[in-house]
């Protein structure tokens, strides 16, 4: 067996680690087994020196020679019997390839719990927002007050701000158009059946789903990662009746109310475009949106909002309860939740205009 | 004490209105391990926090190696504090981040270190702290212990002269907090680093603590070497070393 010797500088720091790996590298090792660094002039050494010392182990790994350190003494010596242990092989990073099939079984089996979880999640929401409190079984009138507050007295500015912009903007887009046909009056009855309908259930549940979606998931998400929710569970007490059910509640209350103040602020926003920049009477204007104004389009819009509502709480909580990994996941699962709301709310409204139009 | 390394000037602090700290004064030598103790809530964190730079103080001054921290801008205060390093009470790592990769973001961000020379740095200060192979974990799979030296390795990434460290072993088994006293004592030994530590763990005070400084309600009540602290006679300092309780609990939080 043959060996090298190479000798240690007298401090092993920085910029003699780098010469000595340099060293190494020139080294002829052709037919050499083992090289040995003689540490016995080695009188300190520094984290980077001791790096170094890591490379050159790395080096000479990857060539299959064993590397051998000796004659330390001293504080070089306790120091290099600390860092012993980062001489052996990085741990590789195990990225084990997934096959398609198990890719696409993986994806089913995460969705089919998921949906277990969220269906759990729904029929407990309902059984401790609508069954329990008939039952004798507390619901928390505070919190629910709390919740209403923020979730409806906090929104109302924003979403007057909104609607009311949302209906500027439609009506300028159809007199544009209506102008055409002379028929600039129409815009009333058009401003009337889209808010109605569509247009103010979802641009509040828009609004609703940015302040009050991400907010549930945040907050159920922090609680999660800060064990406030093994907490209550160790208590005894039911996540569903102390978090889900006064938020749902709350929401089934405020988000119709919301949509009504939605309409009447869009079509605020229309009159102010038809009669003020426009200049259509406003004894005509009045007549055409009464004449528009029917009670089964109400009626939809007002469906919409509770189902809206149902749909923002549930998807918010169940994101929320689903964390793992502390902060990182916290702003993940908030903007998943964002996220699946106005794509279930889209794709809610599609049905709705399904039925309606074609089915109905 | 003769050149202290650290010397703080009568410090005052309040939060709001309330006073935290009541003009403290004293200094820390190189070299040295110094335990700030004192009851739950009695200004030890705050007074760490000063000391780190990471608060400013009412009035009085902080100063390393003769120069105050207190006035520095934000840029001379961020080039003043990569030298000290800091490992938290909740260890303070970047969920996000591999273990490695928290240990590798000073040395990257400060730069001065040779790109190929990061990897073995990490896996040397790992080691250094007894977490070697752990580069590729993500902090939440960290079991308590672990997190708090990974923290550690943080702290020491870049070789800093002074070295603070929050509640080492609070919330560790006793194997894993008296594991953690001897990695602090052997870091001082070969880095030679100064440490202070913050804790109210007796063991941990009676095995590393060189000089002791006792806190109650935001007065210096006491700072000795460890001898002096044990055979002192300051009845609030022999009660925390006794564990005897207060007569009552609530006349003292009144």
């Amino acid at each position: 067996m043959t060996e090298v010797r190479i000798q240690g500088p007298g401090v092993l720091d920085r910029d003699s680690g780098k010469a000595l790996l340099e060293n190494v590298v020139e080294c002829r090792m052709d037919g050499v087994d083992a090289l040995i660094i003689d540490l016995s002039e080695t009188q300190s050494m520094t984290s980077p020196g001791g790096a170094w010392l890591i490379k050159i182990a790395d080096h000479l790994r990857e060539r299959e020679k064993e590397l051998r350190f000796e004659g330390q003494e001293g504080p070089v010596a306790e120091f290099m019997e600390l860092i012993g242990p980062s001489f052996a092989a990085a741990p590789r990073v195990d990225r084990r390839h997934e096959g398609v099939l198990e890719r696409i079984g993986g994806a089913a089996w995460k969705s089919t719990v998921e949906f277990r979880d969220f269906y759990r999640l729904v029929v407990d929401a309902i059984y401790w927002s609508f069954i329990a409190p008939f039952d004798g079984r507390g619901l928390r009138w505070g919190l629910l007050v709390d919740e209403l507050h923020e979730m409806g007295v906090r929104a109302v500015r924003i979403n007057f701000l909104m609607n009311f912009l949302l209906g500027l903007i439609i009506a300028m887009l159809s007199a544009a158009q209506l102008e055409t046909f002379g028929a600039t009056i129409l815009v009333a009855d058009l401003m009337v059946i889209a808010f109605f309908r569509e247009l103010a259930a979802i641009m509040t549940a828009v609004v609703v789903s940015a302040r009050t979606g991400a907010a549930i998931a945040a907050e159920l998400a922090t609680m999660q990662v800060q064990e406030e929710i093994d907490a209550l569970r160790g208590m005894g007490l039911n996540v569903s009746q102390f978090l889900v059910a006064p938020k749902l509640l709350a929401l089934l209350i405020v988000m119709p109310c919301l949509v009504a103040q939605g309409i009447v602020a869009g079509l605020i926003g229309g009159s102010v475009w038809g009669i003020g920049v426009m200049g259509i009477d406003w004894e005509p204007w009045l007549r055409e949106s009464l004449n528009a104004a029917q009670l089964d389009d109400f009626v939809q819009g007002m469906l919409k909002s509770v189902i809206f509502a149902f749909v923002i709480v549930l998807i918010g909580c169940h994101n929320g309860l689903r964390v793992s990994g502390g902060s990182r996941g916290v702003g993940l699962m908030t903007t998943r939740a964002v996220v699946m709301d106005i794509f279930a709310l889209i794709t809610i409204d599609m049905i709705f205009a399904l039925m309606v139009y074609y089915v109905l | 004490m003769p050149n202290p390394l650290i010397d703080v000037q009568n410090l005052v602090t309040h939060y709001g209105d309330r006073l935290i700290l009541d003009d403290i004064s004293f200094g820390v030598g190189e070299r040295e391990i110094f335990v700030v103790i004192g009851g739950s809530g009695c200004g030890k964190s705050t007074l760490f926090k000063h000391m780190a730079g990471l608060l400013r103080p009412t009035s009085g001054r902080v100063l390393y190696s003769g120069v105050d921290i207190t006035g520095m801008d934000e840029d001379e205060l961020a080039a003043m504090q990569r030298n000290i390093g800091i490992a938290f009470q909740s260890s303070g790592l970047f969920n996000s981040m591999s273990v490695g990769e928290n240990v590798a973001l000073p040395l990257r961000e400060y730069g001065g270190v040779d790109e190929e020379l990061i990897g073995p740095l990490v896996r040397l200060k790992l080691s250094l702290v007894g977490l070697d192979g752990a580069e590729n974990l993500m902090p939440g799979e960290l079991s308590g212990g672990m997190r708090k030296r990974a923290g550690l390795a943080r702290a020491i990434a870049l070789d800093p002269p002074v070295v603070y460290f929050d509640e080492p072993s609070a919330g560790l088994d006793p194997i894993m907090a008296s594991g953690l006293d001897q990695l602090i004592l052997d870091l001082k030994q070969l880095l030679g680093i100064t440490v202070i530590i913050v804790t109210h763990e007796l063991e941990s005070i009676k095995t590393v603590a060189d000089r002791i400084l006792m806190l109650d309600r935001g007065k210096l009540i006491f700072l000795g070497t460890r001898a002096e602290a044990l055979s002192c006679d300051v009845e609030r300092v022999r009660q925390f070393f006794d564990r005897r309780p207060d007569a009552s609990m609530i006349q003292r939080s009144a």
